[in-house]
């Protein structure tokens, strides 16, 4: 081992230990419990039952449930919070006056803890609620947003993108500050348009951002959890049920630890695939310095 | 080793000491571990009382919370690392009984079943696994100004269910933001509590008296999710939070609530005019007011090394004059000691509906697979409810439901 | 004209981010708890700041302040040092099996919490970390995605300036110091707000860690005080809440410029 080598090991070692025992130990150990019968009351009855909970995802009609309702909250969150937070980011760019309070008071939404937000937005969904009331005020009728199977999803969606924003526009702002001015202007003299200029040169320039962005949106969203367990719990008629949530119930409360880190496991499969495709596709291969 | 990894091992280590917490100062009382979901002010009082009582015992206090307590219960279990003593909701107690993770307490049951309510659900194969703590029930609460509006007796709420029906009925025609009842849906753990008085006042049942065989689809219960559906055509269908809130604005004629009312509407709507009454019951002469009863209970753990201690700590805290500590508190639950009922009454003519009502309340049955169960009724019920299933289909499917889950 | 455009589209985007804030912030300092029905019911008729005097009072508030705020700092300080050096060590010292580790990192962002909590707690209470600092900061020291950000954002800086250093006989120690955190400032900028947000409002293992009131940080410390059976004590929730936000809006607001030219610098790089 050359000298170079010996120390990467020894830059490493620290983590590598806490990265063994707190991160390692824990995704193994709950793999391992996927392939077993484990009720966490009675963790010595624990079994081995081979691919089982496997095969019993695909007939489960709940899980895929699940899964459609979650592939539906990413599909419908992420060109949202991505394009909406670029506009904010195009807006706060373009140097209004008061620019550092608009920035605040758009990140805010983003430091307030999701528990506390995901209530508050309960009681603003409920009927005699705040959004309902501001509806009437312009004729609109209100209606029983959490509490209509149709409904519920998109509500807690519009809120998933109110929060998320925020911080993604942070993210763009910078990227759109580092842009230099001659690209814009000498696109000018050749008479782009502002759709133009925002298309061909905007939009090319932050693909590292857009592509982290996009990522970290996927791999959260797909994983939505917090918002279902405060507002709906899955409800109503199963149309709020995610997979993370779904996890969880058949863990903690119907006590089938082994069937749910299943779930899990197939979450992480399709994950692993999509952020793949992602990367892939929006070519991130070449920024790895090959 | 170079000098900077010598200085990066020996930061590390002493992280690593700091972090693992400083020394607990050592303390000649025996420790009980106590698990429970009430605020300190409510609850420290009543172990510092104990504690007083029992020189050489201690408690270490932890409250859970209600929304996530329950994952830390199973997290205990699974570790190994269990409370010695337990708050557990009536509905798990046969589950964890029946996994053998729960100590049996030397209490006949009869006796227990004499001396305080709703023991039935601690008891598992003839013998003891949990202590009644805090009980509580469902009753009908109404509201007298829209009862007179709609040209009713306010004096006479509803006892059976055409008067009900009629009640409601009238009173959702007064205007498009006014509700004649309020029906629960959207929430787990909720609906079923609100159906099944209904259905057990019909002379329904979920399982059959040897709590084997499921009777789920029976005519009684047929007949009972028609009349709860033609409730809820003049209802105001809602997660609980929201009915209560709904009927606290004057806007809902009648709802199914707890005693927790009791204190949170003299609060928020001192000028609402209500009034409580028992769950009406079927118009045949075999029909009856029957309502949903559960219970807090207190177990204690097969693993606990203190046993003792803790059963001490528990039938100190099952005391009324402890337990109404807590009840006076929160008045959602009150103590399920039989002499406290006395108490109850004395608080006023709503406080004694909810003390009548609970000669007649059930619990679900005591089956380790209770919450599965609860859970297939709550959705084919909820599928009856927002129209995706006919009364008689939505009571087989859940019917299959549960002989699937018993079989398995 | 553009300009006031801007304006106007700015200004309706604050109001729809402002209005549940303010409805946050007009529940902690109202009175009565009537819950608020319309726009007209937002300001309320007699404000009053016994919400936060009761969570500041009778919670403990400012020992969960403390707590959220030194775990805060140390899983923040260590990844900022540790994420970093693994990213070096993958990026530069040619370890063996730095791109399967690489792929391993991110993929573990992929497996929810829920099902890694079972063993997690079992490890620490095996470890007798329960209930300390030690439970509520170790498993997040080093956390994938920072270590993930830091070594893409290497892989676009040259390392002439450390071979440099190298070669003027610096140890391993002193040009990670002194040459490569300097220049990976803006990639650390990110991973100090991501690392702080997440973490600040951290709940469910925090909740699952510590048993003591001692040892809670705010999301917990509230969740314990306001939020009941049946009920929420409205105004102590929000009044709590908004005590948590106010800080890091403080510091994001006076920091702004900082953060924003130290995230531009990187970048382009991604």
């Amino acid at each position: 081992m050359g000298g170079r080598e010996r120390a990467g090991l020894l830059f490493t070692a620290p983590w590598l230990l806490t990265f063994a025992a707190f991160g390692l130990f824990p995704v193994l150990f709950s793999l391992g419990l996927s392939v077993s019968r484990f009720n966490p009351t009675h963790p010595d009855a624990a079994r081995w039952v081979g691919l089982a909970n496997y095969r019993e995802l695909l007939t489960d009609g709940t899980f895929w449930q699940s899964v459609g309702n979650t592939l539906f909250f990413a599909v419908g969150t992420i060109p949202f919070t991505t394009a909406i937070a670029l506009a904010m980011a195009l807006l706060v760019h373009a140097r209004p006056p008061a620019s550092g309070f608009f920035r605040t008071a758009l990140f805010v939404p983003t430091v307030v803890s999701l528990v506390v937000v995901s209530l508050v937005f309960r009681y603003i969904y409920a009927p005699t609620g705040m959004l309902n009331a501001i509806l009437s005020r312009v004729g609109v009728e209100g209606r029983a947003w959490l509490q209509e199977p149709d409904l519920a999803l998109p509500a807690i969606m519009a809120m998933d993108v109110w929060a998320a924003v925020g911080y993604y526009m942070i993210l763009m702002l910078a990227g759109l500050k580092a842009i230099p001015r001659e690209v814009y202007d000498s696109a000018e003299v050749d008479g782009a348009g502002w759709w133009t200029r925002l298309v061909h040169i905007t939009i090319p320039c932050l693909r590292p951002i857009l592509l982290f962005v996009i990522v970290i949106n996927t791999i959260r969203s797909l994983q939505v959890f917090v918002e279902i367990v405060v507002m709906t719990q899955g409800g109503p008629l199963n149309r709020t049920l995610t997979v993370v949530y779904y996890l969880y119930e058949t863990a903690f409360y119907k006590l089938r630890m082994g069937y749910g880190s299943a779930v899990a496991y197939a979450l992480f499969a399709v994950l692993f695939l999509v952020t793949l495709v992602q990367l892939r596709l929006l070519r991130f291969g070449r920024a790895v310095g090959d | 080793m170079t000098g900077a990894a010598r200085g990066f091992s020996s930061a590390w280590m002493l992280a690593a000491l700091l972090l693992t917490g400083c020394a607990r100062q050592p303390d000649e009382r025996t420790g009980v571990v106590f698990w429970h979901f009430w605020p300190k002010p409510v609850i420290q009082p009543i172990l510092d009382q104990f504690e007083a009582d029992h020189p050489d015992l201690r408690v270490e206090s932890q409250q859970l919370t209600w929304q996530s307590g329950f994952e830390k219960i199973v997290l205990a279990f699974a570790s190994g690392r269990v409370p010695d003593l337990c708050e557990l909701g009536s509905t798990w107690v046969a589950r964890f009984a029946s996994e053998g993770v729960l100590t049996a307490l030397d209490v006949p049951p009869d006796s227990l079943r004499q001396s305080v309510l709703l023991s039935e659900p601690g008891v598992y194969r003839d013998r003891v696994y949990a202590l009644p703590w805090l009980v509580g029930t469902r009753a009908l609460f109404f509201n007298r100004a829209l009862f007179r509006r709609a040209g009713l007796d306010s004096g006479r709420p509803p006892e059976t269910w055409r008067e009900l029906l009629d009640a409601a009925r009238r009173i959702d025609a007064l205007g498009p933001e006014i509700h004649g009842f309020g029906t629960n849906a959207g929430e787990r753990h909720v609906l079923y509590k609100k159906f099944m008085p209904f259905a057990w006042g019909n002379g329904g049942r979920i399982l059959d008296d040897g709590g084997t065989r499921a009777v789920f689809d029976s005519d009684e219960n047929l007949e009972a999710l028609e009349f709860f559906l033609a409730l809820a055509k003049a209802s105001l269908i809602e997660k609980q939070a929201v009915l209560d809130q709904v009927f606290k604005e004057g806007r809902i004629g009648m709802l199914l609530s707890g005693s927790w009312n009791l204190k949170s509407i003299p609060e928020d709507a001192p000028s609402l005019e209500f009034g409580v009454a028992l769950v009406p019951r079927p118009d045949k002469p075999s029909g009856e007011h029957v309502s949903f009863g559960g219970a807090e209970m207190l177990v204690i753990p097969a693993a606990s090394d203190q046993p003792d201690a803790a059963l001490e700590l528990a039938r100190f805290l099952a005391e009324p004059d402890q337990a109404w500590r807590i009840a006076d508190e929160v008045r959602s639950v009150w103590p399920a000691a039989r002499r406290a009922e006395e108490r109850l009454s004395g608080l006023g003519p709503e406080a004694a509906v909810f003390v009548a009502q609970m000669q007649t309340a059930r619990t679900p049955p005591a089956d380790p697979r209770w919450v599965e169960i609860e859970a297939a009724i709550d959705t084919h019920l909820e599928r009856a409810l927002y129209g995706r299933a006919a009364p008689a289909a939505a009571l087989g499917d859940a019917q299959r439901d549960i002989e699937r889950i018993l079989g398995s | 004209m553009k300009r006031t455009l801007v304006l106007l589209a700015l200004v309706f985007f604050v109001l729809t981010t402002l209005v549940p804030l303010v409805w946050m912030v007009s529940m902690s300092v109202r009175g009565e708890a009537v819950l608020i029905r319309g726009l007209g019911d937002l300001i309320p008729s007699e404000p009053t700041l016994e919400h936060y005097r009761a969570v500041w009072g009778e919670s403990a508030f400012a020992r969960f302040f403390f707590n959220s705020a030194l775990v805060a700092g140390l899983v923040v300080g260590g990844n900022l040092v540790f994420a970093s050096m693994v990213a070096y060590g993958c990026a530069r010292l040619r370890m063996r099996g730095s791109r399967v580790l690489m792929a391993t990192v991110l993929g573990m962002l992929m497996i929810p919490k829920q099902v890694t909590m079972v063993p997690l707690y079992v490890l620490m209470s095996w470890l007798h970390l329960i209930d300390t600092y030690g439970a509520l900061t170790l498993p997040f020291m080093v956390d994938a995605l920072n270590v993930f950000l830091v070594y893409q954002f290497l892989q676009t800086v040259p390392p002439d300036l450390e071979d440099a250093a190298r070669i003027d006989g610096a140890g391993e120690a002193v040009v990670f110091f002194r040459i490569v955190m300097p220049l990976i400032k803006p990639v650390l900028a990110v991973v100090g707000i991501n690392t702080f947000l997440v973490n600040w409002n951290s709940f469910l293992y925090p909740f699952i860690l510590t048993a003591s009131e001692e040892m809670r940080t705010v999301p917990v410390g509230l969740a314990l005080y306001a939020q009941g059976q049946y009920s929420i004590d409205w105004g102590s929730l929000m009044a709590g809440s908004v005590l948590s936000v106010v800080p890091v809006l403080v510091v994001f607001f006076l920091f702004q410029r900082q953060i924003v030219s130290g995230l531009t610098a990187g970048a382009i790089r991604g």
